[in-house]
């Protein structure tokens, strides 16, 4: 797999807040068909390199290519059109709104001529396509016209699960998508990873939870103090070198 | 069914109250209050607030009535300068709206800053360019565009506050526009990454919200047939209280337009009640501010009933 040509590639990122440097010179790769794991300490800067690759900021240095071209993200938009989708750590959903609203946010469809054209709402064309894509996703929500702020921690999760899966066309970035998950929510949410892979969607998959990692990835980035400190194929790894990798008690797997 | 008791209780201590022609009355006081509402709903959505838009109200109605007089005294016919005022009233609008959503967008200000900033700013403008006294001196036709009933309640003002009333309500919650405009109170970090420019959405916001104060600064100027310095004062409670008794969220994401305009029937007709049973107008500002108390702890109640 990774003698594959990467789909989405970043070189030399860094950022800082401040004084903290939360990427120090990070190289990053995911191809076709591939799940990369990226795992590490809180505060090892995982989810900032989810934001680098998103376009939700921009790095201090570094360059990202998408199938070997060099490209920059001004806003998250400009990512999202180029097929790069995103699960956030912190909810990108809105509350307020409901399931369908929020699958087809910042893309809403409108209705057909001149009232189309006055930005009217396809409700109703909307919740049907919604609810058809979060059941082709495989993921199970009472009614796609509910209100988000209804549902419980594990079908909110869902619905961002379905939403970046659903819109994806090359990269699907994952940010802790077990997070605060049940058994067989987790269960759930690892397989969509593995059918988005069987789709040719590069993952890229974000966990705390060792065994999710191992199961469900082809590779693993280690990334320590802003720095990758080993990457690997996931065959090479036991959950105990693992662990080691990520509170530095060991250099290499 | 609060307005229907409110409406009971005022007709019994006055039954003056509930005539046609106070009702009248009241729907005069209540167009600019609601179109003040009605910006002020769009804006308290996003997650904002505009305290701007009571001063934006009477900057407008002075600016008015001072080209007019200016244009007139020139020997323009009244129907030009008529439109030449209502020009430079709805330029003050879109101004002030400008300013707030810069102030909100690129300084990154909070709302209630902002528009504090730029109330102070308005109510300053006001007093400079009309010395602290009324500008009368309207042409007759003023006057009657603003006080000719139609069906002994409608004047052409209070019709094109229902028109716009009806058009914002479907704009709210119809529209992709209406939409983005929950979405960024709801959660603004889910509408950034979603790829909704919410920079641009709030300016747009901000400039509604200067316009249609603008415009009930015209409302009322065409009403009184001149511009008083002190007209406006205290409106950005009046549109707060409207609103939030319409149950708009002041934290924000939930509300409607046709709750909004509600409220403003109801604060107007508080107000119009007060002065039939002979509250003194200072004293209904704390009427005001208690009505925001009530309808924003009533809200907090529901919304922890329905958390539980
Ligand atoms: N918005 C921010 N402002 C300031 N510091 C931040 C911000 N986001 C992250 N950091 C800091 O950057 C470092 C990396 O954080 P993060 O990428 O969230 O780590 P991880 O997702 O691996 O837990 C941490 O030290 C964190 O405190
Ligand atoms: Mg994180």
């Amino acid at each position: 797999m990774t003698a594959q040509q990467p789909v989405y590639e970043a070189r030399g990122i860094s950022k800082r807040y401040g004084n903290v440097i939360a990427l120090d010179d990070v190289d990053f790769s995911v191809a076709a068909g591939e799940v990369v794991g990226l795992v590490g300490d809180n505060g090892a800067g995982k989810s900032t390199l989810v934001k680098a690759l998103s376009g939700a900021h921009r790095p201090n240095s570094g360059e990202l290519y998408l199938d070997g071209e060099r490209v920059e993200w001004h806003s998250p938009q400009q990512a999202l059109e180029a097929g790069i989708e995103t699960l956030y750590q912190d909810s990108s959903l809105a509350p307020d709104l409901s399931v369908s609203a929020n699958m087809f946010l910042g893309r809403e469809q409108l209705v057909p001529g001149f009232w189309g054209k006055l930005g009217f709402l396809a409700n109703k064309r909307m919740d049907e396509v919604a609810s058809q894509e979060l059941q082709n996703v495989g993921i199970a929500v009472p009614s796609s016209t509910r209100s988000i702020s209804k549902l419980s921690g594990g079908q909110r999760q869902a619905v961002a699960i379905g939403r970046a899966v659903s819109w994806a066309n090359k990269v699907i970035i994952l940010d802790e998508p077990t997070n605060h998950l049940g058994a067989r929510q987790s269960a759930e949410v690892l397989h969509v990873v593995k059918a988005a892979r069987e789709r040719g969607l590069a993952v890229i998959f974000i966990s705390h939870t060792l065994p999710h990692v191992l199961e469900v990835t082809d590779r693993i980035v280690v990334l320590r103090l802003g720095k990758v400190s080993v990457e690997a194929p996931t065959s090479e790894f036991t959950p105990d070198t693992l662990v080691k990798a990520i509170t530095g008690l060991s250099g290499a797997a | 069914m609060v307005f229907a008791i409110m409406v009971t209780v005022f007709s019994i201590l006055n039954p003056r109250y509930f005539s046609t022609a106070s009702f009248g009355n009241i729907m005069q006081d209540f167009a600019p209050v609601m179109l003040m509402a009605i910006g002020q709903t769009f804006v308290i959505i996003t997650g904002g607030i505009d305290l701007s838009v009571g001063a934006v109200l009477g900057l407008s109605g002075v600016s008015a009535a001072l080209t007019v007089r200016a244009t007139t005294a020139n020997g323009i016919d009244p129907g030009l300068s008529i439109a030449a005022g209502i020009g430079t009233a709805l330029l003050v609008g879109v101004l002030v709206g400008v300013i707030n959503g810069l102030l909100v967008t690129r300084v990154n200000l909070a709302p209630f800053i902002a528009t504090l900033a730029t109330m102070g700013a308005c109510m300053g403008t006001t007093l400079v360019v009309t010395g602290g006294v009324q500008i009368a001196g309207a042409p007759a036709e003023v006057v009657q565009i603003g006080n000719t009933r139609y069906l002994d309640v409608f004047t052409a003002p209070l019709l094109v506050a229902l028109v716009i009333l009806v058009v914002a309500a479907v704009v709210l919650s119809k529209t992709r526009f209406g939409r983005h405009t929950y979405a960024i109170g709801s959660n603004v970090f889910a509408a950034r990454v979603a790829g909704i420019n919410v920079k641009r959405h709030l300016m747009k916001v901000y400039v509604l919200g200067g316009v249609l104060a603008s415009i009930a600064g015209l409302f009322v100027y065409f009403r009184l047939g001149s511009g008083s310095p002190a007209s406006g004062r205290g409106g950005e409670l009046q549109a707060i209280a409207a609103a939030v008794i319409g149950g708009v969220s002041l934290m924000g994401g939930l509300g409607r337009v046709t709750g909004a305009a509600l409220g403003a029937l109801i604060t107007a007709s508080v107000l119009s009640g007060l002065i039939l049973i002979g509250v003194e107008p200072n004293a209904q500002q704390i009427v005001v501010g208690a009505l925001i108390a009530v309808a924003v702890a009533v809200q907090g109640i529901g919304r922890s009933n329905a958390g539980s």
